[in-house]
């Protein structure tokens, strides 16, 4: 591929202030017809298309990870739940005065206070 | 070659007909579009969003333990395990597995709904556990399936069980704390609405998705002390053993705030197994819900009104001749012979009532119940003491009751002479206990509560702050007053007290109403007393206690359960004695 200059030319502004910079200007001289110009958009619209199917998918894919990670935390409230209850249930009164440390008390003939 | 389309070629009909085609297409397109948009926007947006409801927590009730929070009433997750009989493809493994993991929770017939095959619904067990479902889940049973469900379950069993109440089939809170509090236990339902997928998972995409979290019920801290409550439980149920009845209740407060410390009913019930009571009446909270005539313990709020007008004093003196005709009938002592020129506080020592009419007789002109003194006795019992009134308790079906205003034909010197000595008008326990309680606290009526709090979501209370009470009397008519009901019980039943505490109380003996006539046959034995140090009453006891057909006396039969709580509290509130 080659380029050749097409113009060349050095504006007031640059001669004062830009010297050093480069002052020639290049042209492409491939020429895109309209056939590939609508190949080229229908290319770019259809990249953007998978883009967004694939960022929609990956949150979707999300939204079963959470329903996943939801559930487990159900399920574990439940088990907590169950466990709260079984530790009430254990420290219950009727429980503790049907106990056998319980039973083996004696009542206390007399109580004294520190004064 | 030039080609060109001539004109009614076929290429040009074909031409004119595909762009006839489009128009037609474009004109559907553009009615379903734009003008049908909203219709199929709805009813693209019912298929594919789903609106759930996010039940709320029922919250939690707790009773204290001292200071710490205990539950009494819990929710626990159980299931429905149910069967489309079409569907099972081994019935023999699931009644198999069915019976022998769910036991007592299956059906019996189990095989008989499973051939019913007919039917595509059959539940074969509830109220299983989490652990048993998951039993049964591991079995992979064909067309088995469970329905989760969330029920209310006690650790205490029966304790409190009328304070606290039930929750019924509807999930709506019935008697007790569970119905006086309903609204705040059931909190607020939430709402998600989401696109969701065929398995109903919700999805992130679209723009009207709603996530509003449930507002669980608050859980609510009683001001019941689970140790107070279990003594008082049992002390009445021993009392009533002895007494030989079957109906009793007692209240415990605490005079210093109005926060109710045990509440007690004998017959009771057992919450989880509300749906097997035969009688309804179980589940009234009689202290609250069932107005009666208390009897001679009132007598300590005639003399306190006396006193408060400043028409007697402890010391002042009458003469009693045992009978007073007050209008065409005759009032009567229980107990005779104390004749003669006595105190008041021997009047209210003896609990004779021609001394509680004489003090309403002063409340006018000194010879007869004029209508200022029932004006008197009114704006204190009724408008001071708050008898005849709700007192506002958070528990559900409180009854007011009836003080006959003076206003009223029924408001006639015969009624207030009976009122003067708690007959002729219908209160409950709960405003007599309140009422006494200004009593010995020094003047201050508390509204009797029994919500200590909330508990956060870190587990501390939250306490309710103690309203501002009203003074019905003055300080010095409560220390007048407290000084004499300890002079009763010190006269009458001091032996039976631990030695070194302040101890008082008055005995009740109230007649029954059978076919509009009062008769001695059946009578309600109360007791009303209170116990701490000499500076400050600690607590408040009240016993009720009668049974058809029987004549109870709040001395013999209450009393001993008012004497078993008290010596029990002394130790429990640690509370040292003096000398």
């Amino acid at each position: 591929m080659s380029y050749q200059r097409t113009q060349n030319f050095v504006s007031r502004r640059q001669q004062n202030w830009s010297r050093n910079q480069n002052t020639v200007a290049f042209v492409s001289a491939i020429k895109l017809g309209p056939v590939t110009h609508t190949v080229l958009i229908a290319l770019m619209i259809t990249i953007l298309g998978l883009i967004y199917l694939t960022q929609a998918t990956r949150a979707t894919g999300y939204d079963y990870a959470t329903q996943k990670v939801d559930t487990q935390i159900a399920e574990l409230n439940t088990q907590k739940s169950d466990l709260e209850i079984e530790n009430a249930r254990l420290t219950a009164l009727e429980t503790v005065k049907n106990s056998s440390v319980a039973k083996a008390m004696t009542a206390p003939v007399s109580t004294d206070y520190v004064q | 070659m030039k080609l060109e389309l001539q004109k009614g070629s076929r290429s040009k009909i074909l031409s004119a007909l595909v762009f006839v085609i489009m128009g037609i297409f474009v004109a559907r397109l553009f009615y379903l579009q734009i003008i049908q948009h909203d219709y199929y926007v709805g009813v693209a947006s019912t298929e594919q969003v789903k609106r759930l409801t996010i039940p709320p927590k029922r919250g939690l009730i707790y009773a204290l333990d001292g200071t710490t929070p205990v539950p009494l009433v819990m929710n626990q997750t159980v299931y429905t395990v149910f069967a489309d009989p079409q569907t099972v493809t081994d019935s023999g493994k699931v009644v198999d597995v069915v019976r022998r993991v769910a036991g007592g929770n299956a059906r019996a017939d189990l095989q008989a709904l499973l051939d019913k095959k007919d039917s595509r619904y059959q539940v074969l067990a509830t109220k299983v556990t989490r652990v048993q479902a998951d039993k049964i889940k591991a079995e992979d049973l064909n067309g088995v399936g469970f329905q989760e469900q969330s029920q209310r379950v006690y650790p205490e069993v029966g304790l409190a069980a009328q304070t606290l109440g039930f929750v019924d089939f509807e999930g709506v809170g019935q008697y007790g704390v569970e119905g006086g509090l309903n609204d705040r236990l059931t909190g607020k339902a939430g709402l998600l609405q989401s696109v969701t997928d065929v398995s109903d998972v919700p999805l992130t995409i679209g723009d009207g998705n709603i996530n509003r979290p449930a507002v669980d019920g608050d859980n609510i801290v009683l001001s019941i002390d689970r140790n107070i409550q279990s003594k008082a439980e049992q002390a009445l149920a021993d009392g009533l053993k002895a007494a030989d009845v079957d109906r009793g209740s007692v209240i415990v407060m605490d005079p210093q705030s109005g926060r109710v410390m045990a509440m007690a009913n004998l017959p009771t019930y057992k919450p989880a197994e509300f749906s097997q009571v035969q009688d309804a009446s179980a589940f009234n909270n009689a202290v609250v819900s069932v107005p009666y005539e208390p009897g001679s313990d009132i007598k300590t709020l005639t003399m306190a009104t006396g006193i408060d007008k400043g028409v007697v004093r402890p010391d002042s003196t009458y003469n009693n001749t045992d009978y007073m005709k007050i209008d065409d009938r005759m009032i009567s002592n229980y107990s005779l012979g104390h004749t003669g020129i006595i105190t008041f506080q021997e009047a209210l020592n003896y609990s004779l009532n021609t001394g509680f009419v004489t003090v309403l007789e002063r409340l006018g002109d000194g010879k007869s119940i004029t209508k200022e003194a029932r004006e008197t006795m009114y704006d204190y019992f009724h408008n001071r003491f708050r008898l005849g009134r709700t007192t506002g308790i958070e528990l559900a079906n409180e009854a007011a009751g009836t003080i006959i205003s003076p206003a009223e034909t029924e408001g006639n010197a015969v009624r207030y002479s009976n009122m003067a000595f708690g007959q002729g008008m219908d209160i409950t326990m709960v405003q007599v206990a309140s009422a006494f309680c200004s009593l010995v606290n020094g003047g201050n009526y508390y509204t009797p509560t029994v919500v200590a709090g909330v508990l956060d979501k870190n587990g501390d209370i939250k306490e309710n702050s103690v309203p501002a009470p009203s003074n019905p009397i003055t300080n010095s008519t409560a220390s007048q007053m407290r000084e004499m009901a300890h002079t009763v019980r010190s006269t009458l039943f001091g032996y039976l007290d631990k030695p070194g505490y302040y101890i008082g109380g008055k005995t009740g003996t109230s007649q029954v109403l059978k076919n509009g006539v009062y008769v001695d046959t059946e009578t309600i034995g109360t007791y009303l007393g209170y116990g701490g140090s000499a500076e400050l009453s600690r607590y408040v006891i009240m016993i009720q206690v009668s049974g058809d057909n029987k004549a109870m006396f709040g001395s013999y039969n209450a009393a001993p359960i008012f004497t078993d709580i008290s010596n029990w509290m002394l130790d429990y509130l640690k509370i040292q004695p003096k000398g």
